[in-house]
């Protein structure tokens, strides 16, 4: 469909400006977006027409608490202490309460028993005893081995790898980490070093990234993956990617 | 609406990372964007929840915001519908394959969140397009208000005002036309 066409442009943008636009629709409407500068200015053209609308909206004080927990969010170690998080263990049967998977039960805890010994490796240092709300994957090898651990505070915006066995990558091709959602293709995240440990940065907060991924692997690309790649080879490590909170 | 005069200013210093100026921002927006939010969950705890996001949202993307598209509030306040809207309509899907958790009573009374017509008739007012508006019949009036401020789809108001869901559709198309010649036609530049 050519969604670029006046009329149907002109409509799909008064609908979704309106929030009438519900579901795939909508979905597909925000890929469109994305990719044209038309579409976006059709929308924004609808968005200050229905701005009359709020001229006489009458505004209501949000919770108590409302600002703390927004910077907590964006500043936890600065502005305030993390908000206390449910006990570890709490969390980590919270995650894996429906997947009676023994490997999954298997390398989460070797991970976040290694992350409770060694947080520094993966940038999760904390003032207490506690990790903060992250995701983590503890990717191995096909005979099971851990290679890479990979974190990012639930909040923020950047995640860490560190490379706990060499990786030998063939020359010419470079190490790609992918993020595989519960329903959707792969997409990717950004490389891993051979060795050593990196931080890659990312483009939305991880919590928005990461929040529908399953899994995290690994594979050997031509070259770093642009956005909306897919994967050209098939992946030499994969892992789980765990909400631990 | 609070006075936008400082918006401008306090979200470009956002883009510099200005946490002062984020407050102030925050201060200055969050009744009006929680109340958007409110009107369209109805569920203090959820609009709570996506003013959170919103504002996380505001802090890392400020950079994005076009001043040729809108005012800062406009911009923002789209940042909360779509999230509040994605969350209603979450919830549904869920609601419809799972038992629900807790029920969907609103915490805070209707009457906070404002009526509908009512909050439409006295935007109009503000806009000084109330008489054109006026050449809408009432109730394609309400079915436009009822998928702006309830973020309500056709199926929806069509059920809310017994209609056939076709009527629905298209009482909303021509609220949104009416919309846009009335706005047209009292010269509010650039739309």
């Amino acid at each position: 469909m050519n969604y670029l066409l006046p009329e149907r442009l002109d409509r799909l943008a008064r609908e979704y400006a309106l929030g009438t636009l519900a579901g795939r629709a909508r979905r597909r409407f925000e890929r469109v977006l994305a990719a044209s500068p038309a579409a976006t200015m059709a929308v924004q053209t609808w968005q200050q027409r229905l701005a009359v609308l709020d001229g006489a909206n009458v505004a209501l004080a949000p919770p108590v608490g409302n600002w703390t927990a927004i910077q907590q969010r964006l500043f936890p170690p600065a502005q305030a202490p993390a908000a206390a998080p449910r006990g570890f263990l709490q969390g980590l049967l919270g995650v894996l309460s429906g997947r009676a998977l023994g490997g999954v039960l298997a390398g989460v805890i070797a991970c976040a028993v290694f992350l409770r010994l060694q947080p520094g490796v993966a940038g999760l240092e904390t003032q207490g005893d506690k990790l903060p709300e992250s995701y983590v994957g503890l990717l191995q090898d096909a005979s099971g081995k851990p290679v890479v651990v990979a974190s990012s505070r639930r909040h923020g915006d950047v995640l860490t790898v560190k490379v706990l066995q060499p990786i030998a990558i063939p020359p010419g091709r470079v190490a790609e980490l992918w993020a595989l959602p519960k329903n959707g293709a792969p997409f990717p995240v950004g490389t891993v070093p051979a060795k050593g440990s990196a931080r890659i940065e990312l483009y939305e907060p991880s919590e928005k990234v990461f929040s529908s991924v399953q899994d995290l692997g690994v594979t050997f690309e031509p070259a770093q993956a642009a956005p909306g790649a897919k994967p050209s080879t098939p992946f030499v490590l994969t892992g789980h990617c765990v909400k631990v909170w | 609406m609070p006075s936008a005069d400082d918006l401008p200013h306090l979200l470009a210093c956002v883009t510099l990372r200005d946490r002062a100026a984020f407050e102030r921002l925050y201060r200055a927006t969050c009744g009006h964007l929680f109340s958007v939010s409110f009107r369209i969950l109805r569920n203090e705890s959820r609009a709570d929840e996506v003013l959170q996001e919103a504002y996380v949202n505001i802090w890392h993307n400020a950079g994005a915001y076009n001043a040729g598209a809108g005012t800062p509030m406009t911009w923002m306040i789209n940042i909360v519908r779509n999230k509040s809207i994605d969350l209603l309509r979450s919830r549904r899907t869920e609601s419809e394959t799972t038992s629900p958790l807790d029920d969907d009573t609103p915490e805070i009374a209707d009457d906070a969140a404002g009526d509908p017509q009512q909050l439409m008739s006295n935007s109009l007012v503000k806009a000084r397009i109330d008489d054109c508006m006026s050449a809408l019949p009432a109730v394609q009036r309400q079915a436009l208000a009822l998928a702006y401020y309830r973020g309500m789809v056709h199926t929806d108001i069509a059920q809310a005002l017994s209609a056939p869901l076709g009527t629905a559709k298209g009482w909303v198309r021509r609220g949104l036309e009416q919309l846009r010649s009335c706005l047209e036609a009292a010269g509010v530049s650039g739309l």
